[in-house]
């Protein structure tokens, strides 16, 4: 037995039962990792008819009662990296996405100084291959993210930026916003969109309803998302951009979604687990880790984006994992920071409210956060190719955990999910041919 | 016994809390009627006046129920500081913790900041006003004033009028008059109400004039300038057209109704120069003192019942 895990070269996974999103199918099965590649993936696989000379160098894991799935892509993550390490950085984001089945991530450029430039490109990925891992960073689509000067895009690309998006602000601007959409087509760039109208949110902390007026918070209208939505499609429809918009929360944008993918826009999109499975009557105690942009909307919404998903209108879940520093939410709601982590959660959470509570087949949401954002950002990650680098999640479906605070090892732990009892849990990560995470 | 420790918000109050504060308070009256008007009730309590607010009039008001019940109080005046700036509201709480105080009466800009402070202390508290959200005090000291005027209590019909988004008033006024079973109405322009009423349930008018030969009260809130981030109503000259009380509008009340007001008042604004200044039989309807005179008495009734039991 080695003492650290990762160092085998070879990995028998043994009787458990795999999950092929490509395929939407799932079967039992037998994987083995040679060499750190998916040499062979069928009903039995017996250790003693392996072709490996040193049968020290497998390690084998009894699969039997778990799930065996692609390694998870999150494709909204803010690591804090370069400029609040504080709050989190590209090691301890890694070590969450780990242990949250993730092994591929796309970042988002709101750091300080914004990535918007080659250098900074080029230093998120060099150092997340240092460590052996996937970031596909994403970069600004205005300098500074300020959404006034658009960036170098081309530079951009050739540095390795997988995407463009100003998310956390909004390209206020429409003629600007034209433009981006112009020269993005000219690189084959995905414009990724957070879509906010700033005059009707700009004093705003919580969805505009019900909740809002009961307790005196100031209020975001779904008017502000829906206008700028609809903006975008109309852009999107005219210059024949790809665009992706990201965090998805009011039932009427769903439905200009549904209508631009029938109008051949090129068009996807995604949405929250908090979105999923909370609605504003959460706000109730003041818990400022409900505090989030966009706002948690009403249980209209909510269900809309349930049977947005139940439709394939809404073509993935990611996490908009946004770590904050415990001084920043542990105060008053007006003060606090917007944004909720979600690296951890994100698999238990889809896992819980969409194959539990409603019912969607398996395969179908795991494909939400593997197979499907692997096709929106045109990467080789989410599927279980043979001959591609391993990058396996295995979890236990039946295990229950209740979220706890201290549990999180993200360097922040500002999760609206903490007290929730929640499905699934990750049991071993592989990680491009190595198992990198073991939960005992 | 109440059943809360603390005095947050209307909803948690039940209507027994709701009888046995008003009943108390009948009783605390009577003792500021006397010519000695101070009770040994709360001795050797202390009591922090925490606000992060200016406010002349709560503050006296809790001041004069803490001192005529012999409880020790002190006032603790912060500015509301923001992340960045100055002291942070976790560790001004966790300086009152400190200071081994009985209980806390907060006041403070941001909606949500009196429950804050209660869940993380664990010391009773009284909410003097947070933010947009609500002022439970003024909601029990105007249900009392508006119960000691009126006969069958039950049947009162209440007009609020002006600016609902902004005020904490009208929140906990609402919650508690719609509690008890009155029928409220609401007088506000669009820019001046929640984009959702349906938690309140209330009917909604634009016009004063819809309202004020049919109402047993009517209710003026003050204009929250200081809480609007930019000018929301076109003017005052407007305002006086669609919202104000004036002779005019006075003259068509019922006999018996009243006109109330959280205080202070926009003189020229919500309520007329000459309405303010009617002397004698006239002035019978304007209790704008007699909610001051209650609001010590209701105060102390919540005092005692949190801490002198």
């Amino acid at each position: 037995m080695k003492n650290n895990l990762s160092e085998y070269k070879n990995i028998l996974i043994k009787s458990g039962k795999v999950i092929d999103p490509v395929r939407k199918k799932e079967f039992d099965s037998d994987i083995f990792i040679k060499e750190g590649r998916i040499s062979k993936i069928d009903k039995k696989i017996e250790f003693e008819n392996l072709d490996i000379a040193d049968k020290n160098d497998i390690f084998v894991i009894d699969a039997s009662g778990f799930i065996i799935s692609p390694g998870f892509v999150d494709m909204h993550v803010h690591l804090r990296d370069p400029g609040n390490e504080d709050e989190e950085d590209i090691k301890s984001g890694i070590s969450a996405a780990l242990k949250g089945g993730i092994t591929a991530i796309a970042c988002m450029p709101n750091t300080e100084p914004p990535i918007d430039s080659e250098h900074l490109v080029k230093y998120i990925i060099e150092s997340a291959a240092k460590l052996d891992y996937k970031i596909f960073p994403i970069a600004a689509m205005t300098k500074k993210i300020k959404g006034k000067e658009i960036t170098e895009f081309g530079i951009l690309k050739r540095a390795g930026a997988i995407a463009l998006s100003d998310d956390g602000r909004c390209v206020a601007n429409s003629r600007i916003m034209y433009e981006i959409m112009e020269y993005a087509r000219q690189f084959k760039l995905l414009l990724i969109l957070h879509e906010e109208d700033y005059s009707f949110s700009e004093y705003g902390l919580v969805h505009e309803g019900y909740f809002s007026s009961k307790l005196g918070l100031d209020g975001i209208s779904y008017l502000s998302e829906d206008l700028v939505v609809a903006r975008d499609i109309i852009l999107a429809k005219y210059t024949g951009a790809r665009i992706h918009i990201t965090h998805v929360s009011s039932k009427n944008s769903v439905k200009m979604i549904k209508k631009a993918k029938e109008n051949d826009v090129n068009i996807t999109c995604d949405v929250t687990p908090h979105h999923l499975f909370f609605n504003d009557s959460c706000l109730t105690d003041f818990n400022t880790n409900f505090k989030v942009k966009p706002p948690i909307r009403s249980e209209e919404d909510r269900k809309a984006i349930i049977a947005g998903i139940k439709e394939g209108v809404i073509d993935a879940v990611a996490s908009d994992h946004a770590p904050h520093l415990e001084t920043e939410k542990n105060t008053t709601f007006k003060e606090a920071s917007f944004g909720a982590i979600g690296l951890e959660t994100l698999f238990s959470a889809c896992y819980t409210k969409l194959y539990k509570q409603e019912g969607i087949k398996l395969p179908d949401v795991i494909s939400l956060f593997t197979s499907s954002p692997s096709n929106i950002l045109d990467i080789e990650s989410g599927s279980l190719k043979i001959g591609n680098k391993a990058d396996i999640t295995i979890f236990n479906p039946d295990k229950i955990n209740k979220i706890r605070k201290q549990d999180f090892i993200s360097k922040s732990a500002n999760s609206p999910f903490i007290g929730e009892s929640l499905f699934g849990e990750v049991v071993y990560t592989i990680n491009n041919g190595k198992l990198v995470f073991k939960n005992d | 016994m109440l059943s809360v420790k603390s005095i947050l918000n209307i909803e948690d109050l039940s209507l027994e809390d709701i009888d046995l504060v008003l009943s108390n308070t009948d009783s605390f009256l009577e003792v500021l009627g006397r010519d000695l008007k101070k009770v040994p009730t709360l001795r050797g309590k202390t009591i922090i006046n925490l606000f992060f607010e200016p406010s002349t009039r709560t503050k006296t008001s809790f001041e004069l129920a803490a001192k005529r019940m012999n409880a020790d109080l002190v006032n603790f005046s912060a500015p509301a500081s923001s992340l960045k700036k100055g002291e942070s509201i976790i560790d001004t709480v966790k300086t009152i913790i400190a200071m081994k105080v009985d209980l806390i009466i907060v006041r403070h800009p941001d909606s949500g900041a009196a429950k804050f402070i209660f869940i993380k202390t664990n010391i009773p508290v009284i909410n003097a006003g947070d933010g947009k959200n609500e002022h439970p005090t003024q909601a029990l000291l105007d249900l009392h004033t508006i119960k000691k005027r009126f006969k069958d209590f039950k049947k009162v019909k209440v007009a609020i009028v002006g600016d609902i988004l902004n005020s904490r008033v009208a929140r906990s006024n609402i919650k508690l008059f719609k509690k008890v079973g009155f029928d409220v109405s609401v007088v506000s322009p669009p820019m001046l109400l929640p984009e959702n009423m349906d938690y309140f349930n209330v009917d909604i008018k634009n016009n004063i004039d819809d309202v004020i030969g049919e109402v047993d009260v009517i209710y003026m809130l003050r204009m929250q300038f200081e809480r609007h981030n930019r000018e929301l109503y076109p003017s005052v000259r407007e305002y006086n057209e669609y919202l104000s009380l004036n002779m005019d509008r006075v003259s068509k009340m019922k006999k018996e109704s009243i006109v109330m007001h959280p205080g202070p008042v926009n003189r020229g604004i919500e309520i007329s120069e000459e309405v303010m200044n009617l002397s004698g039989k006239g002035s019978d309807r304007l209790l704008i003192n007699t909610q001051v005179t209650y609001g010590v008495a209701v105060r102390m009734a919540l005092l005692y019942l949190l801490l002198g039991q």
